[in-house]
């Protein structure tokens, strides 16, 4: 579990972001701590399917690749 | 045996023995006029600070990296498919819907306004509609980095300081794309199968597939691979170099547009041209989607304050989130709802297309109206104005643009100009300065960031007041605000745009749209608490589209070369056949190669914004410039009220005038050499090393051969000839008689839009690449070294007869020919000291103005400075300075420009 991966996680480069519970700056792919809940992204999602390491599809009949923010996403289902 | 040449003002080179390979020649590595200044480097006068929330704001952009996403592109393109067979405005909607729908929300503490390009600070993101090419062809190498995996430490991170937020290698998980933007490497591969996508149906490939029916396309391709021109125009950045227009949306909010969509979709369904009826239908869509936008960060605002313990910090993120949901619907009620919403539609154009130079245009005089209210009110104070301007200033400084490399780095160097433009005239003819363009100086002063650069519009009726703040502005070493002549702007548009009905009043609403693109605007009536105000906004497309950057050096060079690229060694153009005997001659054939590469880029370029305006139409932009919301028609159908938009740009213009003084004095006039041994002085680079090779890109600090001695008289006789910008009429004259002739030849070509094109002169940053590819010149520049910058400034060095010398030069022609001139001059920071140097400066550049100049802008600095920074840029992070147009940090430019702003004169003194 990395912060990258986590639903507090705010991103402000590729590289680094912000922790939005205690505001310190973390790394992304740096350990999660206690407090880290899964991010909404595709891969999370139960309309995802994986087929191999960067592809899957999306309700079936979309591309769609697992780290995708789903935050926006209104098909999304835990 | 020993040698002292002077080269220009202080320049001497080092003795040389003939036994040497190679001598560095550089004792005084700087060009100065007036007295050299001794002791230690002169910093600029006291700056500002601004509050403790934006200097918070302002240190984490300084730490962050350039970054890209692909979730815009992918929900897009997605989208794209899914509608495939629609109308295909339509179809253009609905896929941008998807992808504003789709953005990432993400809020910084502290930020007072929302919203941004993408989830990230710096965040853009690829195009590939427009161009999917570069993915494409670096397919396998991104890949490559893409399996590579690893965990990156802050450490590492911050080792990549150099370059400022360029992301200049791949590191753990980011990969860097072209030096610049970074990206997650598990977002490449969905990148690449995107891009594929868009094979043969992007702008670029559909653009390229129908210019090749272009009579002597084959000219075309030499001419760009040559880099006699430097880059297309319709899918790198087929927007921008324009002002925008918040008319509509501050006079009636987005429900507002979207009932007047409804009301014009029944007034032309089922009638006769009903394209209007599907552009009513496409902005329906896509206000949409901005409203999603919108609300999605609202909802983030709310998430946000749900997890902050801090009351104040809390009572924001509500605030943001109360702002947005009103905004979403409804028409601004304060100075900061005005604020945030001009910020919307500002990202929103940005994310349309890939686009440079939009500009805000005159925003404090738009704002006005509210901010009045506001404070008469007693609800806003002059503070609070100006940490909210502060907060704008961030905001537009963040903005990153994610287009071809060439082009970001190559013209760009990074920046994206938006320029915020105060003063000129109101409607009536009285100064528009008001208060709040005061505030707005002050805020530039207190943070003092590159965007938005601002630019003067002077005219004689605006109050002293206003220009001595504009002074203590420009003396701090911004660079901004660059001083523009208002006179000279409405007479150029007036003589441009009467066709389509311009009148003088029209006239004074213009702006300067991207760096320095004189820009249509037109006044509109703002309603707000029964009282109705004119505000200025742009009313045409992109100004500065059409043939982008003609390097006249190379086009000598071709000349002289029979036709010939001499570096490739290809053939450009027809073999000429010319002795080129006589200067009539050699001005003959310049201008035949001059023509023929107008005349295919134009072709070229009018097929390429063609087919842009089919697949990639404007909707965005459209829905905000007057008149395309009231006659239904998008841009690329003439909807603007004004569309005779298409220009020439060039660049060199200044080495080309010096080359050809050097030729008629030397060869023709006083036959001291002979076109033949000038041509073989040019072909060894007057026994130098090439500036590629040496890694120096200025005149001073080259490197001489062995051979240097057999090209040495030659080379002296080069360097001695007349200089443009010492008020000599021998250069002078041939300066006046290019700029008449190349005015008027502009319009012998049409653009898309069916008007004639007019001459645009400004460098940006093109005199690098295009000096880097450019065999020695006439007038004694060495190898791949850099261009004057600008179209007026003097080579570096060249300029010895003192400022006003320089300013009779720079008026030798009537500078409203064009839709600009730029003239950019460094002095150092003791000249302007005290309230004394701000009058000698306010004084030097209106005489300068009143001679009907158009533009001048500063560099206020110790060269001793810059080269500092360019041996320690980790001390220098938030060091600015004016390249040409445009501010920048100067970690962010890349080595050619930081060598050539080194170079140029310096002037110690300005009586």
């Amino acid at each position: 579990m990395i912060h990258y991966d986590c639903k507090y996680y705010l991103n402000t480069d590729v590289f680094k972001g912000i922790c939005k519970r205690d505001k310190s700056n973390i790394n992304a792919d740096d350990e999660a701590c206690n407090n880290f809940e899964k991010a909404q992204k595709c891969k999370h999602c139960s309309n995802f399917l994986l087929y191999g390491n960067d592809w899957g599809t999306c309700m079936s009949k979309y591309e769609a690749y697992p780290e995708m923010n789903a935050v926006t996403c209104n098909d999304f289902k835990q | 045996m020993a040698l002292n040449y002077w080269l220009y003002n202080n320049l001497i080179f080092s003795i040389m023995t003939e036994n040497q390979d190679c001598v560095q020649c550089s004792t005084d590595i700087y060009n100065y006029y007036g007295t050299k200044p001794e002791g230690e480097i002169q910093t600029r006068e006291a700056k500002k600070a601004p509050t403790q929330r934006v200097e918070k704001a302002r240190q984490m952009y300084f730490e962050t990296k350039s970054s890209a996403s692909v979730e815009f592109p992918y929900w897009y393109t997605r989208r794209w498919e899914e509608v495939e067979g629609e109308v295909p405005i339509i179809r253009r909607a609905e896929a941008l819907k998807a992808g504003f729908g789709h953005l990432t929300p993400a809020i910084l503490p502290g930020e007072l306004l929302a919203m941004r390009k993408a989830n990230y600070l710096r965040g853009s993101y690829p195009m590939p509609w427009l161009s999917e090419a570069f993915f494409l062809a670096k397919e396998d190498e991104l890949y490559k980095e893409a399996q590579k995996s690893g965990k990156v430490s802050a450490d590492e991170v911050t080792t990549m300081g150099q370059g400022g937020g360029n992301v200049t290698k791949s590191v753990g998980n980011v990969i860097s794309i072209a030096g610049k933007f970074g990206l997650r490497k598990e977002e490449m591969p969905i990148l690449i199968k995107t891009a594929k996508k868009w094979f043969n149906k992007s702008v670029d490939d559909v653009g390229h597939k129908y210019e090749q029916l272009v009579p002597d396309y084959n000219t075309k391709e030499e001419i760009m691979r040559a880099v006699i021109c430097m880059f297309d125009s319709g899918y790198t950045l087929p927007q921008g170099r324009e002002v925008m227009n918040y008319y509509y949306p501050l006079q009636f909010g987005i429900e507002g547009i979207k009932n007047i969509c409804k009301e014009k979709q029944d007034q032309t369904a089922g009638y006769p041209d009903m394209d209007r009826l599907y552009f009513y239908k496409a902005v329906y869509i896509m206000l949409e989607g901005l409203q999603t936008w919108i609300m999605n960060y609202a909802k983030e605002a709310r998430f946000m304050a749900s997890l902050e313990d801090n009351q104040t910090q809390k009572e924001e993120y509500l605030d943001i989130a109360e702002r947005l949901e009103w905004l979403t619907k409804n028409k601004p009620r304060t100075f900061h709802d005005s604020l945030q919403l001009v910020w919307i539609f500002h990202v929103a154009v940005l994310n349309e297309d890939a686009i440079s130079g939009l500009s805000p245009g005159r925003l404090g005089q738009v704002l006005y109206p509210f901010w009045k209210q506001d404070m008469d009110q007693g609800i806003l104070t002059k503070e609070c104005t100006i940490e909210l301007l502060e907060c704008m200033r961030m905001k537009f400084t963040e903005l990153d643009c994610f287009a071809s490399m060439g082009v970001v780095g190559g013209v760009l160097s990074g920046n994206t100009f938006n320029n915020l433009c105060i003063g000129g005239l109101d409607k009536d003819g009285d100064s528009a300065a008001n208060e709040l363009e005061m505030l707005i100086l002050e805020s530039a002063m207190s943070c003092d960031t590159p965007q938005p650069t601002l630019s003067l519009l002077y005219d004689e009726k605006l109050p002293e007041e206003f220009l001595l703040k504009g002074i203590e502005c420009t003396k701090i070493g911004t660079g901004y605000p660059a001083w523009i002549n208002n006179r000279v702007a409405m007479e150029f548009l007036l003589n441009n745009f009467k066709k389509e009905g311009m009148q003088l009043e029209e006239a004074r609403a213009w702006a300067i749209g991207g760096c320095l693109e004189t820009s249509p605007g037109s006044w509109m009536p703002l309603e707000l608490n029964e009282e109705t105000y004119f505000i200025p906004g742009g009313s045409a497309p992109a100004t500065s589209v059409g043939v982008h950057f003609i390097s006249l050096p190379k086009v000598l060079e071709a000349v002289l070369f029979d036709g010939l690229d001499k570096r490739t060694g290809r053939r450009v153009y027809p073999a000429h056949g010319s002795k080129l005997e006589s200067y009539e001659e050699i001005w003959t054939v310049f201008k035949k190669y001059f023509s023929i590469t107008v005349e295919v880029l134009t072709l070229a370029n009018n097929i390429q914004h063609d087919i842009w305006g089919k697949i990639s139409p404007s909707i965005i932009n459209s829905m905000l410039k007057p008149d395309c919301l009231e006659v239904g028609k998008d841009i690329s159908h003439k909807g603007c009220r004004y569309n005779r938009t298409f220009n020439v740009e060039i660049c060199g213009g200044v080495n080309l005038v010096n080359s050809l003084a050097s030729i008629k004095k030397n060869v023709i006039d006083e036959k001291k050499l002979s076109l033949q041994e000038l041509k073989a002085a040019i072909e060894s680079n007057f026994g130098y090393l090439s500036a590629l090779e040496t890694g120096s890109y200025s005149l001073i600090e080259q490197v001489k051969t062995k051979n240097y001695m057999d090209w040495l008289k030659i080379h002296k006789l080069c360097l001695d000839a007349p200089k443009y910008g010492n008020d000599d009429k021998y250069v002078d004259n041939i300066f006046k008689e290019w700029q008449i002739w190349f005015s008027k030849m502009c319009e012998n070509y049409r653009s898309l839009y069916d008007k004639p094109m007019y001459s645009c002169q400004i460098s940006v940053s093109t005199h690098a690449p295009m000096g880097a590819v450019t065999l020695a010149t006439p007038d004694g520049r060495l190898c791949g070294t850099t261009f004057a910058d600008g179209s007026v400034s003097a080579y570096p060095g060249s300029d010895k007869n003192g400022p006003y010398a320089l300013f009779n030069s720079a008026t030798c022609y009537n500078h409203a020919l064009s839709q600009n001139s730029q003239l950019n001059m460094k002095i150092h920071p003791s000249v302007v000291k005290g309230r004394e140097g701000s009058r000698k400066f306010l004084e030097m550049i209106k005489a300068y103005l009143r001679k009907g100049a158009f533009h001048i802008q500063f560099n206020i600095v110790d060269s001793r400075m810059l080269k500092d920074a360019q041996k320690n840029p980790e001390k220098y992070r938030g060091l600015m300075v004016r390249v040409a147009g445009f501010t920048q940090y100067w970690v962010e430019l890349g080595k050619q420009i930081q060598d050539e702003v080194i170079a140029r004169t310096e002037y110690e003194q300005i009586g």
